[in-house]
């Protein structure tokens, strides 16, 4: 059972330089909560750039080719129609749907896709037992970090004296 | 803070200056041989240059109206770009005196059927006197809009304080709705107007689209130039503020496809006698070349090459970019013109180019004359340094 440790600290400084801290230790699970957007987080806690627009980019392309196809197929081959005399395949007429089902498929995969990669719908996490950290979505400043259960204690020390004002360990129940 | 009362640029105004009237007095004299073909380039030249300098006023009343606080460090360049208004008052007196040879509702004597039908049907609209009212009312009101936001802004440099942060704000939201209209129609009069029997009523809103497009890649290839000068704004841009402009210009390409394809859509649709003509001449015969060369090369290129994050925060390479987007603007612009004088196909003059640098050259010299004796910067602007430590999440 991995335990998390959970520190408050007071300002945005300290907060990114424990993140920073904790990093350079090897520590790898961490994570900051705070209601308003931190500047330079992403770097602190040394995120990669995200997978999302490249998902959505091919996501997007396949939508567009197989909503053009789709047409093609469908007034072109399966069932022409004459529209005011025009030729069955006529590109200008096809491409607010290609436009359309690129612009759905992209965004639906986005949708979906962050619910895969967050792990939702998850309804419960460790760390909501900590009751001080409810402050998280109203005005602290918090870390979090998931660490096997013999290094929790050093863990709360090192982050006592890297400034934090509080720290708990919770068990991960589940 | 090293932002400086700007005194530099001599050789460049000379230089720009010199090319653009040796382009301009070559354009003239090839308009001796060839009034058309003089014009038709001339005009090209004309509404590119022109649509930059509006699209940069609209562009500063938008962020006014938006109360902008990033772009607070590029703004005294952007808002010296519509200070060349005037110069474009005095390039369009060649149109206006040469007009009948470009415009063929000036003088209807050889026209026949529904082109002399809808001639005299919009006579009451399209007649020479209301046609330069019109050309002298656009004229005040960009003058006069450029000249107040630029007045205030400088005025603070000396003054501080946010009474004319106000002031700035409330003209450049409230001229919005009048340059909206007065570009629509400036557009009608001096692009659409050309084959009288055409209208789309968005036509006003391509030209924005493009010029609107223009001025961003304008605006990048400005700040990249600049960026080892420490006087210059360029110096102080960050990233993000490289970013910020680089989203423009990816959204601005969406758009001006969006709006480029809509009107071809609409009008391809519904194929009716009095529209579709325009685009017949323009995609039936070679000028179709040119238009899938825009589809390409002013939408799906730089649209692709655009999405890069690491491109966009880039300035160099941003930079090209923009390059890239202007040649695809003035194609385009080319492409909506030319055929008017040459329906066969595409045809290349070298009046274009002698236009084309003539205008650029004589408008950069000014731009420049203009921005010397004052600040790079609103330096007493009051989110200033906001605006340099600018930093979106």
């Amino acid at each position: 059972m991995k335990r998390y440790v959970v520190a408050e600290f007071a300002a945005e400084a300290p907060l990114l330089d424990a993140a920073r801290a904790l990093r350079a230790d090897g520590q790898t699970e961490l994570d900051l909560h705070s209601p308003v957007p931190l500047h330079g987080s992403d770097e602190a806690l040394g995120l990669k750039r995200s997978i999302i627009p490249r998902i959505a980019l091919v996501a997007g392309l396949i939508g567009a080719v197989s909503g053009y196809v789709m047409q093609w197929y469908l007034v072109g081959i399966a069932w022409p129609i004459n529209v005011g005399g025009r030729p069955p395949h006529s590109p200008p007429a096809f491409i607010p749907v290609t436009f359309e089902l690129g612009i759905l498929f992209a965004a639906l995969t986005i949708f979906f896709g962050l619910f895969k990669l967050w792990g939702m719908p998850r309804l419960h996490h460790p760390v909501f037992e900590v009751e001080a950290f409810r402050s998280a979505s109203v005005d602290g400043l918090w870390l979090s970090t998931a660490v096997a259960p013999e290094v929790a204690e050093p863990t709360a020390a090192r982050l006592r004296s890297l400034g934090a004002l509080q720290v708990e360990i919770v068990e991960d129940a589940s | 803070m090293t932002a400086t009362t700007f005194q530099g640029g001599r050789r460049l105004i000379t230089m720009a200056g010199a090319v653009g009237a040796a382009g301009l007095g070559l354009t003239a004299l090839g308009g001796l041989a060839d009034p058309r073909q003089a014009l038709a380039s001339y005009l090209v030249a004309f509404v590119f240059w022109l649509g930059i300098a509006l699209g940069a006023l609209i562009l500063l009343g938008a962020f006014h109206a938006s109360k902008a606080r990033w772009p607070v460090v590029l703004r005294r360049f952007l808002e010296t770009i519509p200070l060349t208004l005037p110069l474009f008052a005095v390039l369009f007196i060649p149109l206006a005196l040469g007009m009948r040879h470009i415009f063929s509702w000036v003088d209807p004597s050889g026209a026949t059927g529904e082109l002399l039908h809808a001639i005299e049907y919009k006579r009451p609209y399209l007649n020479v006197p209301f046609f330069l009212v019109r050309a002298a009312i656009y004229f005040v009101v960009w003058i006069a809009v450029a000249t107040l936001l630029r007045r205030w802004s400088v005025r603070q440099d000396t003054e501080g304080g946010h009474r004319l942060t106000a002031w700035q704000r409330r003209l450049g939201t409230g001229a919005l709705p009048f340059l909206a209209l007065t570009l629509s129609f400036a557009s009608f009069d001096w692009m659409m107007s050309l084959d009288p029997r055409f209208y789309s009523t968005m036509f006003g809103i391509y030209w924005f689209a493009g010029s609107f497009l223009a001025c961003f890649a304008v605006l990048i290839i400005a700040a990249a130039a600049t960026r080892a000068d420490p006087g210059q704004f360029g110096h102080h841009l960050n990233a993000d503020h490289v970013h910020s402009l680089g989203k423009f210009l990816l959204a601005f390409t969406a758009f001006w496809a969006y709006i480029a394809f809509s009107q071809f859509m609409l009008i391809w649709i519904a194929n009716i006698p009095e529209e579709i003509p325009w685009y017949v001449v323009r995609t039936d015969s070679p000028w179709g070349r040119v238009g899938i060369f825009l589809a390409v090369a002013h939408f799906a290129i730089p649209f692709f090459l655009l999405l890069s994050r690491d491109l966009k925060r880039n300035p160099r390479r941003l930079a090209a970019v923009a390059v890239w987007l202007l040649v695809a603007h003035f194609v385009d612009l080319h492409w909506v013109i030319m055929p008017r004088i040459h329906e066969a196909g595409p045809h290349f003059s070298w009046l274009d180019l002698t236009a084309f640098v003539g205008v650029g050259g004589v408008a950069l010299a000014f731009l420049v004359f203009r921005m010397r004796g004052v600040a790079t910067m609103p330096v007493r602007d009051p989110y200033l340094e906001e605006s340099l430590r600018y930093q979106p999440q």
